[in-house]
């Protein structure tokens, strides 16, 4: 699908006609995308006109979007003349899903596919295509040279892809070049001369033509423009585009061409009923072999006014029965089809041996009679595939009288016009088939002679001569009708008009010079005549019937050969999709972290790189049941990105442990691995190992565990911790647990000494570096003075209260310190039924700030603010409250909660207890 | 000719680390071979379109990684697969001895899937540990249809690969048939009870 395809804003437009100058005029134009082995590129296709002449230029652009004449270079151009084909093919698509329609472009042997959207616009320039293409074909005089079109043509084209091409290289600057030899003679060779040599395309497009293997030749697949795919310029075509290509291009390589013999005749019968036998006529005696297929047309079947007023009449029935009873002795023929309009009927049998061959079998008429419109002139045609080749046969009685030589013309082109088989989407048309075959009673005379001397010519046998008299010669000639069709050379008599019963002139007072009224021509490949005739043995009528053998070549497809090469193409398709899925190569599938401490984040980094052919937009995916892609002491910088084919992306990975994730490290209900999973959008996923080796902290631990605790706690080994940290009462210990973790005591003591007369304590930041310090030494137990400023120390001590894996006031008893917050009483009883530790931790913290507040001359601390700092820290709620804090109803709820722990705590500030 | 395919099916291969699950893959979608061991380090996959009786079916095939510690990672990869090819190695015992596991494992994560088990490395006799009479006694036990393949020499890996597909496809084939009769006996009753209807009024 081409999205863009379906309006050509105005800026192309008129960037086309700027590119085309004054000599020629752009009638149409359309983007398409170009589909080349496997790919598919954007195009702009031109159909220009220069006077009568027409063009078709392919356009390049060197941006997505057309601003101006320098955006443009012409890759291909093709004069429309005899040998050039624009067939749209819709078979196989949902027209109602959108799909795409391809145009086939055929010059001599180069064949382009290009991709269209099913649009009206689409339909629209097909058609004009194919209206230069009729308006050619009718020409007459000598062949047009195209000099003009040959201007366009690039001539200078650098061997890189298009949009590398900087403005100096832009091919349009050759137009009128000196490369523009004199008498070169470009009839055969005209589409060599019409293209650069050095086009990618032109060089693909010729393996083809020499029937190399495109499939094989694996280079083409270096070739695909990476940069550009990159850019989406280019994305790989749909696989039923390739497959469509693949097999039209190597359509000779799996079908056979097989001859079938074709018998077409045509009589009419002057309304008389069948009373003599046919065999004459169908089968003489000189046709040793049968015929694969007979054609039989009848005009003038019934001439009464019921067959025309009621289209019925009993000598349907009757000549088909005498058609049926005079076919080839020597084979069995079954009747593939019947149709008539009024006198007009066409009848088809084929060798019963073949009717499987047969498909697609349609019947359709038109009349061009009284009005116009009525069916007493006008024709009746079937349609089918014999087998892969389209054939269609047109049985048909064209206006009457000497003088109507142009209405002829013109029911010949209404018919054309006018048959269409509708039930085909899209409908097809006369013209859409490969063999055509025209038979009847085409009334065509011989003009400028009087009777005597046409008789005279008739009896020297000198046909040729009359030939020159003859309308249909001339018309034909001058392509006033049957346009592209072919008649044998005519070497019988005239077959109208006789004296019915015999085979005497016309002996009727009107005199008419004889005419060969009845005839035969044919349009397509490999179809060559075996015989033009006519049976004058047969006497009824006042015509006598005409008959043609043909040999046709019809295409076969060798399911064999069509199987191996289709699965040829599959193959190569599957394997292309495979090398275009996304591709990285990640440096390194594990990381590892040495050492992690508390809150020291530590990073490392990997280095994807897109080593594939396509963009790769790759994202770290949660696994199972997590709601996080990797876990919470881990960050990955970027998570998510876009790496352009060739370039790289590199990740940050940080380990960085906080008062969230240190308990569950600390106690080794978790550890420092993850496994990652680094997903390729549209490919595979990577698993990527991080490894790390947390070392334990005093931050982060358990009060019950702490003040078991008598050496710091890297001293405590890793399976004691565990237990510390699981059963801590149970384990039994020399030594009584301290009343508080000697850490806090540590903080507290320092602060009480340095500190008490500190101004902003609480208040003012400490450095992080600092607090590293202090947590070092509190956890190697490094017997020095506490290292950092006071306000360091501070921060150290609200993180360390904020780190314990319960809070100091746990969290079973959080909703009933809040409900209690404004009884003081209540809030006593609530302290003092807390577990031992807890409850001196408390109240060493009550006791030290109200020491603090004593100072509150110096350090300028009021209740207030302590309250609402620990109240705070020292009462937390439980986990899982993972309510959104930006919803409105919960921001209040937290701060009315914030405000009971405040109150709760200050009732111990202000009170003695 | 235009039809890009007929049926999509998912097959999933696995099987202990370095049974050569990656070299099965690879013989069978890009015909070809390397003798370098890269380990799978997570799930990739590649696509083939083949013909089965007469129809098109394109094969989206998943390699996964043997390694143990990736089990719980890999084992979320078998929803929506049509078919499991559970790969051993025939020198190694061990890889057939942990067959089971991954039988079960494939019973754990999938509803119902076709599957198939195959012996890879059957190139050489001499290195030749699980006797194909044993892993043919235990297939059928399961079962199961057993193969015995060479990535390496490009032995039955193609056949084995149609045999799984056609049976995703025959099942495919038989829940179709299944739901049309059962459509039909509704649209039968549905027929039945709104004559009745008519009765009542």
């Amino acid at each position: 699908m081409l999205p863009a395809a379906i309006m050509m804003d105005q800026q192309t437009v008129s960037a086309i006609q700027g590119f085309l100058g004054s000599q020629a005029k752009c009638v149409t134009s359309i983007e398409a995308g170009l589909v080349r082995d496997w790919v598919k590129t954007s195009r702009i296709l031109v159909l220009v006109q220069n006077n009568n002449e027409h063009g078709l230029l392919v356009f390049v652009s060197s941006k997505p979007n057309v601003t101006s004449t320098a955006d443009l270079s012409v890759e291909k151009a093709f004069p429309i003349n005899e040998h050039f084909k624009c067939e749209i093919d819709t078979s196989g698509i949902d027209v109602f899903a959108g799909a795409d329609v391809y145009v086939k472009v055929t010059y001599q042997k180069q064949k382009l596919l290009f991709e269209l959207p099913f649009s009206p616009r689409t339909n629209t320039f097909v058609a004009e295509v194919t209206r230069a293409a009729e308006a050619s074909s009718l020409r007459v005089g000598p062949p047009p040279s195209f000099t003009w079109l040959q201007a366009y043509v690039p001539l200078n084209v650098p061997h890189t892809l298009w949009f590398d091409l900087s403005d100096d290289n832009v091919s349009h600057h050759s137009v009128g070049s000196t490369s523009l030899k004199s008498g070169l003679a470009f009839d055969d060779n005209f589409s060599e001369l019409m293209t650069s040599d050095n086009w990618p395309s032109n060089t693909e497009l010729k393996k083809s033509d020499s029937q190399e293997s495109d499939l094989d030749n694996s280079e083409n697949f270096g070739n695909i423009p990476r940069q550009s795919i990159a850019m989406g310029a280019t994305p790989l075509a749909a696989r039923e585009s390739v497959v469509k290509l693949q097999m039209t291009m190597r359509e000779e390589d799996y079908t056979d061409l097989q001859n079938f013999r074709v018998f077409i005749g045509t009589w009419n019968v002057n309304g008389q009923a069948p009373i003599i036998s046919l065999e004459d006529w169908l089968a003489p005696k000189s046709d040793l072999l049968p015929p694969d297929l007979y054609v039989i047309g009848f005009q003038e079947l019934d001439l009464s006014k019921e067959a025309f007023l009621f289209n019925d009449t009993p000598r349907e029935e009757e000549w088909l029965h005498a058609v049926s009873n005079a076919l080839h002795p020597e084979a069995e023929y079954k009747k593939v089809k019947l149709v008539r309009l009024i006198g007009m009927m066409l009848i088809i049998f084929v060798q019963v041996k073949h009717v499987d061959c047969i498909q697609n079998v349609a019947a359709e008429t038109v009349g061009t009679g009284i009005m116009g419109k009525m069916g007493n002139k006008g024709g009746v045609a079937v349609r089918f595939d014999l087998h892969s080749t389209s054939v269609c046969f047109i049985n048909c009685h064209l206006a009457a009288h000497v003088e109507e030589f142009e209405r002829r013309n013109q029911d010949y082109s209404d018919i054309c016009a006018r048959l269409v088989f509708n039930q085909f989407k899209p409908p097809k048309f006369i013209k859409d088939h490969q063999q055509i075959y025209w038979l009847g009673d085409m009334n065509y005379r011989i003009m400028d002679l009087d009777t005597d001397q046409v008789k005279g010519l008739i009896d020297k046998q000198c046909y040729p001569t009359l030939l020159e008299h003859d309308q249909l010669t001339i018309q034909h000639g001058f392509k006033r009708v049957f346009v592209g069709c072919i008649e044998g050379p005519v070497r019988f008599p005239p077959t109208y008009k006789y004296d019915p019963g015999t085979n005497d002139w016309d002996s009727s007072e009107k005199n008419r010079p004889p005419a060969w009224c009845d005839r035969i021509l044919w349009k397509g490949e490999h179809i060559s005549q075996l015989c033009y005739r006519s049976h004058p043995s047969l006497m009824i009528s006042d015509h006598k019937p005409v008959s043609s053998v043909f040999e046709v070549g019809i295409k076969v497809v060798d399911n064999i050969k069509y199987r191996k090469i289709y699965e040829e193409v599959m193959k190569k398709l599957d394997k292309l999709e495979n090398e275009f899925l996304p591709q990285v190569t990640v440096d390194k599938m594990e990381v590892h972290f040495e050492r992690v401490t508390f809150i020291e984040p530590v990073s490392r980094f990997l280095t994807i790189a897109n080593t594939g052919q396509v963009p790769v937009q790759f994202e770290f995916i949660k696994k199972l049941n997590d709601t996080r892609y990797c876990k919470d002491w881990l960050n990955i910088k970027p998570y998510m990105s876009f790496i352009m084919p060739g370039e790289k992306c590199d990740v940050e990975l940080e380990v960085y442990v906080d008062k969230r994730t240190a308990f569950k490290l600390n106690s080794k209900q978790d550890t420092l691995d993850d496994i990652l999973v680094l997903h390729l959008e549209g490919g595979k996923d990577l698993f990527i190992t991080v490894q790390g080796a947390y070392i334990p902290s005093c931050f982060g631990s358990s009060l019950d565990a702490l003040v078991r605790m008598p050496f710091p706690i890297r001293e405590v080994p890793t399976a004691k911790l565990i237990d510390l940290e699981t059963h801590p009462k149970e384990i039994k210990a020399k030594e009584p647990p301290f009343e508080i973790p000697k850490e806090l005591w540590l903080l507290i003591d320092h602060l009480f000494k340095y500190g008490l007369t500190k101004e902003d304590l609480f208040q003012q930041p400490g450095l992080h570096q600092e607090i590293q310090q202090v947590l070092e030494k509190l956890d190697t137990g490094k017997p020095e003075h506490m290292p950092g400023s006071v306000n360091s120390v501070a921060e150290a001590l609200l993180l360390f209260l904020e780190a314990l894996a319960d809070s100091v006031v746990p969290t079973i008893f959080y909703q009933r310190c809040l409900d209690c917050s404004n009884n003081f009483i209540l809030c006593k009883q609530v302290i003092f039924q807390l577990p031992q530790v807890h409850r001196n931790v408390f109240l060493y913290i009550m006791y030290f700030l109200k020491e603090l507040l004593h100072h509150s001359a110096y350090n300028k601390l009021d209740p207030n603010l302590l309250a609402t700092v620990f109240g705070s820290i020292l009462l937390r709620a439980p986990p899982n409250d993972d309510l959104d804090i930006n919803l409105p109803g919960v921001r209040r709820n937290q701060q009315l909660a914030d405000r009971k722990k405040a109150t709760f705590v200050y009732h111990f500030l202000m009170n003695d207890w | 000719m235009s039809r890009e395919y007929d049926h999509l099916f998912k097959l999933l291969i696995i099987g202990d680390s370095g049974v050569g699950k990656s070299s099965l893959l690879l013989r069978f979608a890009d015909n070809t071979f390397s003798g370098n061991y890269i380990t799978t380090i997570g799930v990739d996959f590649k696509i083939r379109t083949i013909e089965v009786e007469g129809e098109l079916v394109k094969l989206q095939i998943w390699d996964t990684a043997g390694q143990e510690r990736f089990r719980t990672i890999t084992s979320t990869y078998y929803r929506g697969t049509h078919g499991v090819i559970v790969v051993y190695d025939v020198t190694n015992g061990e890889s057939f001895a942990n067959v089971k596991r991954w039988l079960h494992e494939i019973e754990q994560n999938c509803d119902v899937v076709n599957r198939i088990l195959v012996g890879n490395k059957n190139d050489d006799p001499d290195r030749k540990v699980v006797l194909t009479e044993d892993s043919q006694r235990f297939a059928d036990q399961m079962g199961i249809q057993l193969f015995e393949t060479s990535a390496k020499e490009n032995i039955n890996v193609e056949k084995m690969f149609n045999a799984i597909t056609k049976m995703v496809l025959n099942t495919k084939k038989e829940q179709k048939e299944r739901q049309q009769q059962n459509r039909e006996s509704t649209v039968k009753l549905q027929r039945g009870s709104q004559r009745g209807k008519k009765k009542c009024c």
